[in-house]
């Protein structure tokens, strides 16, 4: 129920003035974020960095080694092979996770009994409800050996087995509920009569699922896929143990060691300050930019998808 | 047709197929940490600190000659020492260490009263499962961890040797400092994100006039949900732990600063969780309220608000959920250094991030890692269920 405030008495009036308080306050978190984010990580770019000189802007989002002459002296940082393999991994990550998810979604949604559905969703959320870094922990312990005999079979010489494979694998995973929940959603919201046109006009049950369930709730479906692809983006104790933390690239062997840019911000924690400690917050913008865009462009495409049969 | 069936089976076949793999991962992960970290689980452990503690002591120099009874071991590699009244036995430390531990200690035992070298000149008594790592004698060899159990009892035995100084060591890989700090961010966290979170999910759902404003402040509150955890810990060390320097005695990062950033981290969870709570109640309510004379501030907070309470609960449940699994953002705040003294003004590391500073050392300790995992798999195990039997109790209706 909404009043307007003049209807008020003088004590709700003052309720409502302190409530907006809180809700103002919880509204300008992400404002606080984004600016001292963006003051910290500008310094690097502006300052001289204690008679160092300047990082070099353009070098630094197109660079393909981090950290060029011993580390607290130099300030040639390079992250542009971050951003690729950053997206290159999420990306393959998704080519992974998204069929797995949709498919177990469709499963819960028209195939399972209501038991078993039942049953899957709690699989869902557990897997859900995971933290990254247990995640990590068993990228490390379960799946480096495996990668590791993998690629030496295929004469291959990797790192113990981290790499961009087991980055994608544990990404993958990781990913998997995300997509499942929000598909399976979208998917047990579609218009029913859709399907009983279909059934009625001697489709199988089976190409009704796939061709008509699937097609109507993709834009749920790809909403799932977008969420899943931001989470990605921005994992980064789960990717800094396998990733195998590379300090040049762009990575695109599955078998090499790469890294991300969270990879990459969670490695040398030691500093505190000075540019080695700045410089995070530089990878942080880029992050948050990546982000935005890779969110921005996808959107768009699904609203261009989504569009064609409506 | 027959290509049509084949499609049918491949395209069916793919489903199944899917979902097995989604409940494979799960019981992968399960089974792993469960078969890798089950054995470390004791009281010991949830008890035990991080960092072994040595000591150096000599034995009180009032102490007689005696013989001591003592039981029988089972084990082959216990070793007795009747002359002083301890038992040792040839073992191994969380890193896989050979070491020499205490066994058994019987009653009057010499290395129950001894003198620590330290400042403190306090007495000390050691204890099963403490590592005795070096004994040295006047005039003789000094008896080495390197050398084993049974030659350290074998010169404990002599009569001649005398013992000058025995260094021994409370072993580590215990959890206490990280279980503590984690019980801590928990509820210093939620005493903050709690009222916050509750009292703007009011605003929103029954004060704040509907308009583009409240629009724009839902959207950015929403926009958090999307931000990775690892920029709130940037968050964190430029705007809380510089808040908190200056506003308590803390000198650096600290608990406090953790605290706040989880806040921030949370408030989108528990906001969106009490607002749907808040929405389900029906109108009809706050208007039977408001028809009695109530003032709308009394409808809200004596009517609508306990409807609220098993939603709450669950903002509740989610928020401890995220605490414990959060690593990214609290690595940046409170770093990973892992202690065994926990205080609020100073930094330490939470469960989650006591995994990722072993995991990140050089050889990572996967066992105990699994431990705390199983520990924290089994917690977010019981969260769930919780949440689960909140949402049937008291918002299914009919089944």
């Amino acid at each position: 129920m909404k009043t307007k405030p003049s209807s008020l008495s003088q004590i709700d009036r003052v309720t409502h003035g302190l409530l907006s308080v809180f809700g103002f306050v919880s509204a300008s978190f992400i404002v606080l974020i984004v600016v001292f984010i963006a003051l910290q990580g500008v310094l690097p770019f502006v300052t001289d960095n204690n008679g160092l000189g300047s990082v070099d802007l353009w070098r630094f989002l197109t660079g393909t080694v981090w950290l060029n002459g011993p580390t607290f002296v130099s300030t040639a940082y390079g992250a542009g092979f971050l951003i690729i393999n950053t997206l290159y991994i999420a990306f393959l990550s998704l080519l992974i996770s998204f069929p797995i998810g949709v498919l177990t979604a469709l499963f819960i949604a028209k195939i399972a009994p209501k038991h078993l559905a039942r049953i899957m969703r709690t699989v869902v959320e557990l897997l859900a409800a995971i933290p990254s870094i247990v995640f990590g922990l068993v990228g490390v312990g379960l799946m480096l050996p495996y990668i590791y005999q993998l690629a030496r079979s295929l004469g291959y010489s990797s790192g113990a087995g981290s790499g961009t494979l087991a980055t994608v694998f544990v990404l993958a995973l990781m990913s998997i509920p995300t997509i499942t929940s929000i598909s399976e959603v979208a998917i047990r919201s579609i218009d029913p009569t859709l399907e009983d046109a279909s059934l009625a006009l001697g489709a199988t049950p089976t190409q009704t699922r796939f061709k008509i369930s699937l097609l109507a709730a993709k834009s749920g479906i790809f909403s799932g896929a977008i969420l899943a692809i931001g989470r990605s983006l921005g994992e980064a104790t789960a990717v800094s143990l396998v990733a195998g933390n590379a300090k040049s690239g762009p990575t695109f062997g599955i078998f090499d060691i790469t890294s991300t840019l969270t990879s990459t911000m969670l490695g040398g924690l030691k500093e505190t300050s000075g540019i080695d400690y700045d410089i995070r917050f530089s990878v942080g913008i880029l992050l948050m930019v990546v982000i935005l865009i890779t969110n921005f462009v996808l959107n768009l495409i699904k609203r261009k998808v989504g569009n064609i049969h409506d | 047709m027959i290509k049509r069936k084949i499609t049918e089976i491949l395209l069916n076949g793919s489903v199944l197929f899917a979902t097995a793999i989604s409940i494979l991962a799960l019981g992968m992960i399960f089974f792993y940490v469960i078969k890798e970290g089950a054995d470390l689980l004791s009281w010991n452990l949830i008890r035990g600190n991080y960092h072994a503690r040595n000591y150096v002591a000599v034995l009180d120099p009032s102490f007689q000659d005696d013989t001591f009874d003592m039981p029988d071991f089972e084990d082959e590699d216990v070793y007795v020492s009747y002359r002083y009244g301890i038992a040792l036995k040839q073992s191994r430390n969380l890193a896989g260490d050979g070491v020499i531990k205490v066994a058994y200690v019987a009653e009057g035992s010499p290395f129950t009263a001894m003198i620590n070298q330290d400042q403190t000149k306090e007495m000390i008594a050691i204890d099963k499962d403490w590592v005795l790592s070096r004994i040295t004698y006047l005039e003789h060899p000094s008896s080495l961890t390197s050398k084993g159990a049974a030659s350290m009892i074998q010169d404990l035995e002599d009569p001649q040797r005398e013992i000058f100084e025995v260094m021994f060591a409370k072993e580590g890989g215990g959890i206490y400092g990280s279980l503590i700090t984690t019980l801590y961010l928990i509820f210093l966290t939620l005493i903050i994100a709690l009222p916050f979170g509750i009292l703007t999910a009011i605003y929103f759902n029954e004060f704040a006039a509907k308009n583009r404003w409240t629009k724009t402040m839902r959207s950015f509150i929403e926009t958090l949900t999307g931000v990775p955890s690892i920029i709130f810990g940037l968050l964190g060390i430029t705007v809380f732990v510089p808040l908190t320097m200056r506003l308590t005695p803390a000198s650096g990062s600290n608990l406090i600063a953790g605290a706040l950033t989880l806040t921030v981290i949370l408030l989108p969870v528990i906001i969106r969780t009490t607002e749907e709570a808040l929405r389900v109640i029906p109108d009809d309510h706050r208007f039977a309220s408001l028809a009695l004379g109530a003032n709308k501030t009394q409808t809200t907070f004596k009517v609508v608000l306990p409807q609220a309470v098993p939603g709450i609960l669950t903002a509740t449940f989610l928020g401890i959920g995220r605490i414990i699994g959060e690593s990214a953002a609290l690595i940046f705040v409170l770093g990973a250094a892992i202690k065994d003294t926990v205080n609020i003004y100073r930094p330490s590391t939470s469960l989650a991030v006591h995994i990722w500073s072993m995991m990140t050392d050089e050889p990572p300790n996967v066992a105990l890692s699994s431990t705390i995992a199983l520990i924290i798999l089994l917690i977010v195990l019981i969260l769930n269920v919780s949440i689960k039997w909140i949402v049937s109790r008291f918002y299914t209706k009919g089944s």
